[in-house]
């Protein structure tokens, strides 16, 4: 395991890196786009009144100085006061994280379950009938835009074939659509690409070394192929976890599922900075943590990434 | 009226995707009874406040008004009734008394009385409490509780409009023990009405759970339990209607009633709203100053294509500021006209120089708010106005609306709070007002006046002089008086409420049992 500590901390510094970054931006970008205080007041209420609230949110300070406090804040895992809930951010955030993970989870595992097979297969039947229709449901799924797939899944499973229920959060049911939608995007990319690493692997040198030993076919597809195509798809699989976590924005509002995607739209509309940060920060954690574990098996699987 | 209309229009380009794929009623029993003791209502946003004293949101009020009662209650009839009040009279002419009813108990089984009346709506101006419906009871000058069952309320002026505004935001009432105990914060999290339905619980973003009150005074409501679901999308919140998985919808867009109607278990109910769409003018900018160039904008509207097409003829074409079904509404006169030809003699007359006329129209903040901008810009050009449609994000709308820094014209729907033109035309164009910007003394003095006079006659008088003025000077242009439209099961008997208080008392909901 030489190397792999430095490895491990390269790899650290970068995380918190990007981690500021985004809060960075997010705190910029929200201060960009408008004042929260009409919104929270009667459209008469008088100019004292505006500047009473600026104050007590503390959006009349200089921007420097706002920025200065939400870092210091931020260090101690303060994310503010909802200026809509008025509550703690992070409280209101942590009651739509459930949902989120309920959802973003189960579309990532159909996702990877159903995908990794598909892309084999089709490498192995490759330009077969199978493989064109396999690779052409593929394209759809990740051409088709998430709303769109979302309203065909209501009309066509929920409302003609009355399968499923067509909104909402529930049992078991009511999450079979919305992870549907939100997955098929991230199936179909892991599924395309598991069909190319899998054919570039089954022309490597050493594949057909191990035909030519009379290693079984089986042997070669779990044995060397996998293997080896592995790394590119664990790759794609983590980088498609940050498109769940987008898609969920989409998915939540079509199937009004009470998930942070739909609460950080409406933080938005409502100027509420300490919400849309805590929602954006958490999802950029959530991203940066998987990344960094991916980082890690891939420097398990590969050795030669770690000196990379 | 605020935030959640720009829900209504959000799925649009969903829903015009959607409408490609053919649809048969799909789903369960076509039938029109139902043994179910449940009501299930969604709408188009999460709530977010059961204290009614701090918001006036559509989807907010929906719940309010049926958690808590008010003193006065206007029904769907547009008439008002009585409520927690018995009966009201003036006495001289700056005091109100009301009768407060006896023998109602709060949610929690405290008993009500006409100290809690008194404490609900002192809390609404006190400005320490920085309510959101501080401006609803200005007139007050004090209230008296002489007794558990008597309410006296002095007015600064005369106020023949108090049991109006008693009715509507703001004056729902709430328990001054309980609240005094436990604090704003918790009673906002746990509410304690009087109402037909008293709270169970909430999932945000998700829905919200009422359990009927067993011993209401008005009677028990006609199901056990009432469901609020947010369901944002106009799509999805349309396939559970028809799916039959919810009973109620709210915001249905004009352009969905066939496909409602046309579905065997399922019809369209509306209301029209009580209040209009209008575009508002920035008069104090050229040459939006000029009476003559905004006359040429009204006659170069062609209100009569609007309704039909963009609003499947759900709407009507409105005759001045005051709106239908309002006091004082002035049925003999004519719809606003359109005649292109006259428009252009007065821009001609009005030396218009061809400067540009901009509609910073809002997308979904109210229906059909960018495709009625888009249309109406097209027959201005045509009259030969050099017209220009931007687009503005709600929030930036709302900044303009504080700034008073709009370049032209903006959608307003402005909402008949009193059923009255007091508490539409000159709530909002009143000096000082949310749109002062035009004055003409004449209309001011009547205003002024109107609003404390108890002499319906005069007051008749002095909002058709109004009218006048405002047809000369055009400080809005209407444009359309639209229905709200629902979506229900056909075993729903209930009748919308033109200002969208959403009223399950027994008067008028009930579900059509075998």
């Amino acid at each position: 395991m030489r190397g792999f500590l430095p490895f491990l901390g390269h790899r650290l510094v970068r995380a918190f890196i990007a981690l500021w970054l985004v809060s960075t931006v997010v705190f910029v970008v929200m201060r960009l786009s408008g004042d929260p205080v009409p919104l929270l007041l009667p459209p008469d209420a008088p100019r004292s009144e505006i500047f009473r609230v600026r104050a007590e949110l503390g959006l009349d300070r200089p921007l420097p100085v706002q920025y200065g406090v939400f870092l210091a804040n931020l260090a101690r895992g303060d994310f503010g006061r909802s200026i809509h809930f008025r509550e703690p951010a992070f409280n209101v955030v942590r009651g739509y994280l459930a949902a989120t993970l309920e959802l973003g989870l189960t579309a990532f595992v159909l996702a990877a379950l159903v995908a990794v097979p598909i892309g084999l297969f089709s490498a192995m039947r490759r330009n077969t009938l199978v493989d064109h229709a396999a690779m052409g449901v593929a394209l759809v799924g990740q051409s088709a835009p998430t709303f769109f797939l979302g309203i065909l899944f209501i009309l066509l499973l929920s409302l003609k074939a009355d399968l499923f229920p067509t909104s909402g959060r529930g049992d078991w049911r009511h999450l079979v659509l919305p992870a549907l939608t939100l997955g098929a995007f991230t199936m179909a990319s892991i599924a395309r690409l598991t069909r190319s690493a899998v054919l570039e692997v089954l022309g490597a040198d050493y594949i057909r070394t191990a035909r030519a030993k009379g290693v079984s076919e089986m042997w070669v597809v779990a044995k060397h192929t996998l293997k080896n195509a592995a790394i590119p798809i664990v790759t794609i699989t983590g980088l498609q976890f940050g498109t769940l976590l987008g898609g969920a924005v989409v998915t939540e509002t079509v199937f009004s599922w009470p998930g942070i995607g739909r609460l950080a739209i409406q933080s938005i509309y409502n100027r509420d900075y300490p919400v849309v940060q805590c929602t954006v920060f958490l999802a950029a954690l959530l991203f940066i943590v998987i990344n960094f574990f991916i980082d890690l098996v891939y420097g398990l699987l590969d050795p030669r990434i770690r000196s990379g | 009226m605020e935030l959640t209309r720009r829900d209504l229009l959000k799925g649009a380009a969903a829903l015009g995707a959607a409408a490609g794929v053919p649809l048969t009623a799909g789903g369960p029993a076509q039938a029109q009874t139902t043994q179910k003791k449940e009501l299930v209502v969604a709408q188009g946003g999460d709530i977010s406040k059961f204290d009614p004293h701090f918001s006036t949101s559509s989807n907010d009020i929906r719940i309010s008004f049926n958690l808590f009662d008010n003193l006065v209650s206007r029904r769907p009839d547009g008439k008002l009734h009585p409520g927690l009040a018995t009966e009201w009279k003036t006495q001289g002419p700056t005091a109100w008394a009301f009768k407060v009813r006896q023998g109602v108990k709060w949610h929690n089984g405290d008993p009500f009385s006409s100290a809690d009346a008194k404490f609900s709506l002192e809390r609404t101006f006190d400005p320490t409490m920085k309510t959101r419906v501080n401006t609803v009871f200005t007139t007050i000058e004090r209230i008296e509780a002489p007794d558990a069952g008597t309410l006296i309320i002095h007015t600064k002026k005369p106020d023949p409009l108090l049991p109006a505004r008693l009715a509507f935001y703001g004056g729902q009432i709430i328990p001054k023990k309980y609240v005094e105990a436990v604090g704003g914060d918790t009673f906002n999290a746990k509410p304690v009405g009087t109402g037909p339905v008293k709270f169970v619980s909430w999932t945000k973003d998700d829905k919200v759970v009422l359990d009927a009150n067993p011993s209401y005074w008005g009677g028990r409501i006609d199901v056990d339990r009432v469901i609020f679901r947010a369901i944002p999308e106009m799509a999805p919140r349309i396939a559970a209607l028809l799916k039959g998985e919810v009973d109620v919808i709210t915001q249905l867009p004009p352009d969905q009633g066939d496909r409602v109607n046309a579905n065997a278990s399922t019809r369209v109910s509306g209301a029209l709203y009580a209040g209009l769409y209008v575009l508002a003018v920035n008069s104090k900018v050229k040459p939006l100053d000029n009476p003559l160039v905004k006359q040429a904008l009204s006659l170069g509207i062609d209100r009569e294509a609007i309704v039909k097409e963009l609003w499947k003829a759900r709407g009507i074409v409105p005759n001045g500021p005051i709106a239908k079904g309002d006091n004082h509404f002035d049925a003999s006169l004519p719809p606003l006209a359109y005649n292109p030809k006259e428009a252009r003699e007065r821009l001609k007359k009005s030396g218009y120089k061809n400067e540009e006329i901009v509609i910073e129209t809002t997308s979904g903040y109210t229906a059909n708010d960018k495709p009625m901008s888009e249309a109406i810009a097209a027959m201005w050009k045509d009259a030969g106005v050099n017209a220009k449609v931007e687009i503005v994000e709600y929030s930036v709308r709302a900044q303009k609306n504080r700034d008073r820094s709009f370049k032209g014209l903006w959608w307003s729907d402005p909402t008949s709070t009193l059923g009255d033109p007091d508490g539409m035309m000159w709530r909002l164009l009143a000096p000082g007002g949310p749109q002062d910007y035009w004055r003409n003394a004449k209309f001011d003095e009547l205003g002024e006046a109107a609003r404390f006079s108890i002499d319906e006659k005069f007051r008749a008088q002095a909002y058709k002089e109004m009218t006048k003025v405002f047809l000369e000077h055009l400080p809005w242009l209407p444009v359309i008086q639209p229905y709200e439209d629902y979506g229900l099961q056909k075993y729903v008997d209930w009748t919308p409420n033109p200002n969208q208080q959403f009223e399950i008392r027994r008067f008028n909901f009930k579900m059509r049992r075998a």
